[in-house]
């Protein structure tokens, strides 16, 4: 393993290990009666902040890997807890508004028991899916700007960071974050296919904003290609050169 | 077949050598064909990055002409790989798809079989103008006009004078024994930093940033009449069209030969990820279209690694063909290279940030910039302390060991001048004009791919290259002046060339990152 892959897999680590407790909390809560945006007991303030909250955690934090690690390496070593922090908390709170406002969309689209209103918000999904905005945000997403280094200008360069990356995320993501919560039946297996999706596009280089359909078909080849390059056995590969011929 | 790639100088660099006029006709055969045919110049210079703006602006491409089916266009187009452990190897194959491509051509028009690329060497004593045969507008024998002339070749002063000033390149990136390094502010090694597939990332290997990028811009330079325009060598997206761009790739595919022959490699990485490339893990490819008929060939980082399989040879591996230039000397390291192999391990890769400057820095026309990078004073007396304690152990030469490194960052670079070359020196004294302390000069950087890298929807969200330049001996020199112990690094930036006044070039971050154990 490369030195690039292990301190990529130092930040990765702990994001997949907080992403896996959301998870299984999200399946004890299953086993209460949530279903997607259908809160057995009617939703409060406090539940909405809380379910969102919690799908922040299983669904955007194991893709915060990249941006974490700009904010790590580009710190003093005394200042990185400090500035990731900072980082972390600003990237979470507008994504648990934003899951908030999703969560109570979700439930009024739910609640209405309208066929017609339901394929109108998976249109709605797909077609902006496909859009240029949609590749713009998540182009966007790479971006890793200069930080300060000192001073109070470091606290808050981490935590606007933050800010502008939730920013990006929230407008490639929010559609399709979506999607689970309008389904009340198997729920969290869309959701965590939802998350395959988002973390595939993730991998994705930015490419020029243009109208195409991004469906997952190219991620589960990614993923597919991952968890293949995870499994294959450590040691030197053999060198097999083929002449340069078709 | 064997095929040697020959040095392009070997019998003055003009028509009187078969080699080149060969490349001349077979370059004229794949200019005259459609876009549309996948053995076309411009279908192979679009695999390397297009921008339909200015290829359009330049007369390569109209509004009207056909392009290649969509699905053509996804697979081969805007493949280049930079900022990247794959720089070398992708750019191995491509050279190999397009060569033998030119051979056909070259076959076809009744020349030899066993033709191959001549490569540039603008190290070699004498030999750092641009080669003459490029720059004249005919062929000889009324031939017709020079398929290997182009007119956005505006040279490092922008006048067309074509040349490479070798006070702006240098081969210290021969000097790293590490294949792959890290982007956190380290050493990005001698062939780059661990990615997947990456059409543009940050920061750049050691032998793509000099003297690879340098090269670029210094040949391409900008158009005087608009300095916006850049040269076509200037830009990633025009840079195939020019024909002397595949005799510079030659010549950097030869210095990847010569490290890996030298007395300090470590060797190509082993890592699958990199032996098996970026298809393996699910992303793009490495494909390209080999001739006669474009069929697709894919290849990967392992197939390319030992040229000795692929069937290539080059006439000469040392790196500046004979021996230095003095002003090659002037920037290349002191330290014996075998005392270096001799005490050689991997590189320990515990990176610190030991400083950064405070406020961004602008520059245009020729005037030098200036910023003060302020050092953490704990981590500047934990950096001296090991420079200290290496020298000690081995003596002066060990600072060139992977012992203890010291790296500086130019972060975010932002502007759309790709043809810019900046020098940058640290703590020249106050009064005194850079130019006369060359001394306190750590390196110059070659703004290769700016304009695409700053582009809020490019590779890196718009947010600019970063160049990262080994300054090891300069700050062990200072320390030793004791110029450290006030935590503060007076970083000058000079322009070598012209940035326009309306589209200056930015630099987000100065910083300064230690490397060692």
């Amino acid at each position: 393993m490369t030195a690039a892959a292990r301190a990529r897999m130092r930040v990765r680590l702990p994001l997949l290990a907080v992403g896996a407790a959301a998870w299984l909390a999200l399946a004890v809560r299953l086993g209460e009666g949530m279903h997607g945006a259908v809160h057995p007991g009617g939703w409060s303030p406090t539940s909405l902040v809380a379910e969102a909250a919690l799908m922040f955690a299983a669904m955007m934090v194991p893709l915060m890997g990249a941006p974490v690690r700009h904010v790590r390496d580009r710190s003093f070593a005394a200042r990185r807890g400090r500035a990731v922090a900072l980082f972390a908390a600003g990237y979470a709170l507008p994504w648990i508004g934003a899951a908030v406002v999703l969560l109570a969309a979700a439930a009024w689209i739910v609640a209405v028991h309208s066929p017609v209103v339901l394929a109108l918000a998976f249109a709605a999904v797909a077609v902006f899916q496909s859009s240029p905005q949609k590749q713009h945000c998540l182009n966007r997403c790479h971006a890793h700007p200069a930080l300060a280094a000192f001073g109070a200008r470091a606290d808050l360069d981490a935590l606007r960071f933050g800010v502008s990356h939730a920013r990006w995320c929230i407008g490639s993501c929010f559609a399709l974050m979506l999607l689970p919560m309008l389904f009340t039946r198997g729920h969290l297996v869309v959701m965590a296919g939802v998350t395959l999706w988002l973390a595939g596009e993730r991998f994705e280089r930015p490419v020029p904003p243009r109208w195409r359909w991004r469906g997952p078909a190219r991620v589960v080849r990614i993923a597919l290609g991952q968890a293949r390059a995870w499994l294959r056995p450590p040691g030197k590969e053999v060198l097999v050169p083929r002449a340069p011929t078709p | 077949m064997k095929y040697v790639r020959t040095n392009v100088y070997a019998k003055g660099g003009d028509f009187s050598d078969p080699t080149i006029l060969w490349y001349a006709r077979g370059v004229g055969v794949l200019k005259a064909r459609q876009i549309t045919d996948p053995t076309s110049w411009r279908f192979y210079a679009a695999i390397h990055g297009i921008d339909t703006p200015l290829w359009e602006q330049y007369g390569y491409l109209s509004p009207s002409d056909p392009l290649p089916p969509q699905a053509d266009i996804d697979l081969y187009w805007n493949q280049c790989q930079h900022g990247s452990w794959y720089f070398l190897p992708w750019h191995r194959g491509y050279l190999l798809a397009f060569e033998a491509a030119v051979r056909a051509a070259v076959v076809s028009l009744g020349g030899p079989e066993d033709w191959a690329l001549p490569y540039w060497n603008y190290f070699a004593p004498d030999e750092n103008a641009l080669p003459p045969a490029f720059g004249m507008p005919d062929l000889p024998d009324g031939e017709g006009p020079n398929p290997l002339y182009v007119a956005q070749r505006w040279g490092p002063t922008n006048s067309g004078k074509v040349y490479v000033p070798l006070s702006q390149v240098n081969l210290r990136a021969l000097t790293d024994p590490d294949f792959t390094g890290v982007a956190s502010g380290g050493s990005p090694g001698f062939g780059g930093v661990d990615t997947g597939f990456s059409h543009g990332g940050r920061p750049h290997g050691r032998l793509e940033h000099q003297p690879h990028d340098a090269v670029h811009v210094l040949v391409g330079g900008s158009d005087p009449a608009d300095p916006n325009l850049p040269g076509l060598m200037s830009d990633p997206d025009t840079a195939g069209l020019d024909p002397i761009f595949w005799l510079h790739h030659a010549n950097i595919d030869r210095l990847w030969e010569s490290w890996l022959q030298g007395p300090v490699s470590l060797g190509n990485p082993t890592d699958p990820k990199w032996v098996n490339g970026p298809a393996s893990v699910g992303q793009r490819p490495f494909v390209m279209p080999w001739p006669p008929t474009g069929t697709q060939w894919t290849y990967t980082p392992g197939d390319m690694a030992n040229l000795a399989d692929l069937d290539y040879v080059y006439d000469n591996l040392a790196p500046a063909g004979v021996s230095p230039t003095p002003a090659v000397a002037l920037e290349a390291p002191p330290a014996p290279v075998k005392k270096r192999a001799a005490a050689m391990a991997p590189t320990r890769h515990n990176v610190e940030m030991v400083g950064a400057s405070e406020q961004p820095v602008r520059i245009t026309g020729r005037d030098e910039a200036r910023t003060s990078v302020r050092l953490d004073a704990p981590m500047r007396r934990k950096m001296t302390a090991r420079l200290d304690s290496v020298a000690a152990e081995a003596g002066a030469a060990a600072l060139m060991s992977p012992g203890e490194r010291v790296f500086l960052n130019l972060e975010n670079v932002r502007g759309t001048s790709d043809g810019t070359v900046l020098e940058v020196y640290l703590n020249v004294p106050a009064g005194t004009n850079p130019a006369h302390r060359q001394d306190r000069r750590v390196g110059s950087v070659g703004l290769f791919g700016l304009r695409k890298a700053s582009a809020p929807d490019g590779e890196h969200g718009g947010e600019g290259l970063t160049f990262v330049l080994e300054i090891t001996e300069a700050i062990h020199a200072l320390h030793l002046e004791s110029a450290l112990a006030a935590n503060e690094l007076e970083v000058r930036i000079v322009p070598f060339n012209q940035v326009p006044e309306e589209s200056p070039v930015s630099i987000g971050r100065v910083s300064v990152f230690r490397h060692g154990r």
